[in-house]
């Protein structure tokens, strides 16, 4: 109750003031606010949203900082909420997570040029948007490359163990769009480059939020032989790793280290596909708080800047053989190197 | 056994004869119950969850972080509060006016079109192609808005209205059930919608599912600065009500459409077309629910995007609540339009999680829209004191 009242009796203050300070960051001694805008997934996805609140919450504890949360039900609700962040003066800057906030953020950030946008997956060219951009491609790589070995071994650990007569391993995409197809493509890659004849079924769920079919796909996959499935498709990939306990087969997470953050599976998860949205988040916030926020700029991370990588399963960290983590240390370097060029479509393997 | 049998006859033969004054006390009622119902939900969900600073401590228990008070003062600000909570709600209430009206329409006759969300999705698609199409050749001004944002709607309400008119003739000539093909077709509308967006009619570049953004000259423009309503598009749907009111309750052909659908041989009998106007009657509901996916493009969104929110679902939630009554659905239609802006600023202001808010939301419709349902039951088998063939569907 103290803090709505506080903010009301702030509300009118700001109203009665001219509007000569609105947008000023640093009127009194008010510490920075940040409105949080989540993708269609929400929190709670043990994923990407989940990444980008730890990244908030670090800020906040170690910026003192404040911030709020709006979880869109649907695209649709993405504009409103923009709108009502950035129009909101207690409000200083505004994070959007996910590719789906572009065409709403292209005409607030130009209407809301006082407010500092910061943009996740997408690219709006403004000002007031700093934007990150993964290069998932190659940190799925790695996690392919890590599932071509493990099929083409007789392997077993943890909740599952490899068929040494089949070499299959398969994707699972939320929706088909460019975004998703880069981490099929890398990941395809990867498990060619362990080797060449390998089959690598993929599909797509439709949504993010849909593990039934998440299950659905993965389970036939696995009956169809493959003993790793990787997923990119937010919550609905929590049906994958349902599907891999069932099977006695493996999966791989993305996002986060879906071992720790969807532990119930963690003896089955044996990697993950990391993408540090918490650090870009982290950092953004950094940056706003030492008055370096530089709007306009594209922030492209990848296996060199830490952005992306394979990250061990907790159960597996000490039982993966170690020429498996050899060889993933090497194509890490390979491609930090540019000796190993990962495609980012389909069209490009 | 039989006692309790005869409890549940007589109410449902009160309920059935209610006056109308009886079913608005029924129905306030109802939403104090649902309130109260949801505070005790709120509050004890704010047990469950942690949360920094909790609004009350209970020792042994802990901390309550949802102040049920302050939650519906939210939303009751959020929807109300300010002239652009109020624009916020009246744009919402704007379309569910549409997509209410759609499925009375279809309900009158006696059929219940659960295809709205399909044919506003596909209207809504024909307008935002029309506007991008006709938007580059009219001058930019009032005479060319008067131009496209018509012809926008027209578009949108001809799909709509053919997307309807199919199920109608399943219904008439094949016999097949409309609310099982309503439900198909839903899904093939979706996917039809996606598909040419994703690979063909939409921006190509983009990751998201949507088309470009359609130009200003198209655009309604806001009626209260800061928000996306217009106060004309409002004004159309009232229209829109009155009109199917009159249709319904005044003319002969509104006579013959109910008559069709809810005794299609004593129709027939009296010299009615009853197939055709079976059609006629899902073509009109489609139509109206087409053009709530128009006034959704040129008023809310200005482009089409997959994830159209489900106001066509919400539209059977207003119909019922109405009583299926077009002059009912206005009420009802600012009732959920109130709800659904109070919900964002809930979710916005307090941080309740969005599932929490469906949930308030949810109890509303259901304690209101109970009696009143139950009340369409008992009318239909034949309890209460004025017998359902005669009546055409007549609710007041």
């Amino acid at each position: 109750m103290d803090r709505r009242t506080f903010l009301a009796a702030a509300g009118t203050g700001s109203l009665i003031a001219t509007a000569g300070c609105a947008g000023d960051d640093d009127d009194g001694d008010d510490s920075l606010s940040v409105g949080m805008i989540y993708s269609t997934g929400g929190l709670g996805d043990e994923s990407f949203n989940d990444m980008a609140h730890q990244g908030i919450q670090e800020a906040e504890s170690d910026f003192g900082i404040s911030f709020q949360n709006a979880e869109p039900d649907a695209p649709a609700d993405m504009d409103e909420m923009q709108r009502q962040f950035a129009g909101d003066d207690n409000i200083d800057a505004v994070v959007c997570i996910g590719f789906d906030h572009e065409a709403d953020l292209e005409a607030n950030a130009a209407e809301f040029a006082d407010t500092s946008f910061v943009l996740v997956d997408a690219v709006v060219e403004a000002d007031n948007v700093a934007n990150y951009l993964f290069r998932e491609h190659e940190g799925s790589f790695q996690v392919g490359y890590l599932a071509g070995l493990l099929t083409g071994m007789e392997y077993g650990h943890g909740g599952g163990a490899t068929d040494p007569d089949e070499s299959t391993v398969g994707f699972v995409g939320g929706e088909e769009i460019a975004l998703i197809e880069r981490f099929e493509a890398g990941y395809i890659a990867g498990a060619q480059h362990a080797d060449a004849d390998i089959e690598t079924p993929s599909s797509y769920a439709g949504s993010w939020n849909d593990p039934t079919t998440g299950q659905e796909i993965a389970s036939s996959m696995y009956d169809d032989g493959a003993d790793v499935v990787y997923h990119a498709a937010g919550g609905t990939g929590g049906g994958v790793f349902e599907a891999a306990q069932s099977a006695g087969r493996y999966a791989i997470g993305v996002d986060d280290d879906q071992s720790r953050s969807a532990a119930a599976f963690s003896d089955v998860i044996v990697a993950s596909m990391i993408k540090r949205v918490d650090t870009a988040v982290y950092e953004s916030v950094e940056a706003i708080v030492n008055d370096e926020f530089e709007g306009g700029q594209i922030n492209d991370l990848g296996l060199e800047e830490d952005g992306v990588g394979a990250i061990i399963g907790q159960d597996f960290e000490d039982d993966l053989p170690a020429e498996i983590v050899d060889e993933l240390e090497a194509s890490r370097q390979a491609i930090i190197d540019g000796d190993i060029d990962v495609p980012d479509t389909l069209d490009d393997l | 056994m039989s006692a309790g049998r005869d409890r549940v006859e007589a109410t449902l033969d009160r309920l059935v004869d209610a006056s109308v004054l009886e079913r608005l006390q029924i129905s306030l009622a109802a939403l104090v119950f649902a309130i109260i119902v949801g505070a005790v939900l709120v509050f004890v969900s704010g047990l469950i969850v942690d949360c920094p600073d909790p609004f009350l401590s209970l020792p042994g228990v802990g901390g309550a972080c949802y102040n049920p008070f302050e939650v519906y003062w939210t939303m009751i600000t959020g929807s109300f509060g300010s002239l652009t909570a109020l624009g916020r709600t009246l744009q919402e209430t704007t379309l569910l006016l549409f997509t209410g009206l759609s499925v009375a329409v279809a309900f009158r006759a006696g059929l219940f079109n659960i295809g709205t969300q399909g044919q506003m999705i596909l209207g809504a698609l024909g307008a935002a192609l029309t506007a991008l199409w006709l938007g580059e050749l009219v001058p930019e001004s009032l005479l060319g808005a008067l131009i496209v944002i018509p012809a926008g709607v027209v578009v949108g309400a001809v799909i709509g209205g053919l997307w309807g008119m199919l199920p109608g003739l399943m219904k008439a000539y094949a016999d097949a059930h409309e609310v099982i093909t309503t439900i198909m077709l839903n899904f093939i509308a979706m996917g039809i919608a996606f598909w040419l967006v994703q690979n063909h009619v939409g921006n190509l570049e983009s990751d998201s599912v949507l088309t470009h953004t359609i130009p200003d000259v198209a655009q309604l423009s806001p009626t209260i600065g800061g928000t996306r309503f217009s106060l004309w598009a409002l004004l159309a749907a009232l229209a829109a009500a009155i009109g199917i009111y009159v249709l319904y309750d005044r003319t002969i052909l509104g006579y013959e459409l109910r008559t069709s659908g809810l005794q299609e041989a004593a129709a027939e009998y009296g010299g009615v077309n009853a197939k055709r106007n079976i059609v006629t009657s899902m073509t009109l509901s489609g139509a109206l629910g087409g053009i709530a996916g128009s006034i959704y493009v040129l008023m809310v969104q200005y482009r089409w995007q997959d994830g159209i929110p489900p106001l066509g679902f919400d539209g059977i939630a207003v119909s019922i609540l109405a009583g299926n009554n077009p002059i009912g659905v206005i009420p009802a239609a600012v009732l959920f339009g109130a709800m659904q802006s109070g919900s964002v600023a809930l979710n916005l202001t307090l941080g309740v999680p969005p599932e929490l808010v469906e949930v308030l939301r949810g109890l509303i419709i259901l304690f209101i829209a109970m009696p009143e349902f139950f009340r369409m039951i008992g009318k239909r088998y034949g309890y209460g004191s004025d017998p359902l063939a005669t009546d055409g569907g007549e609710n007041v």
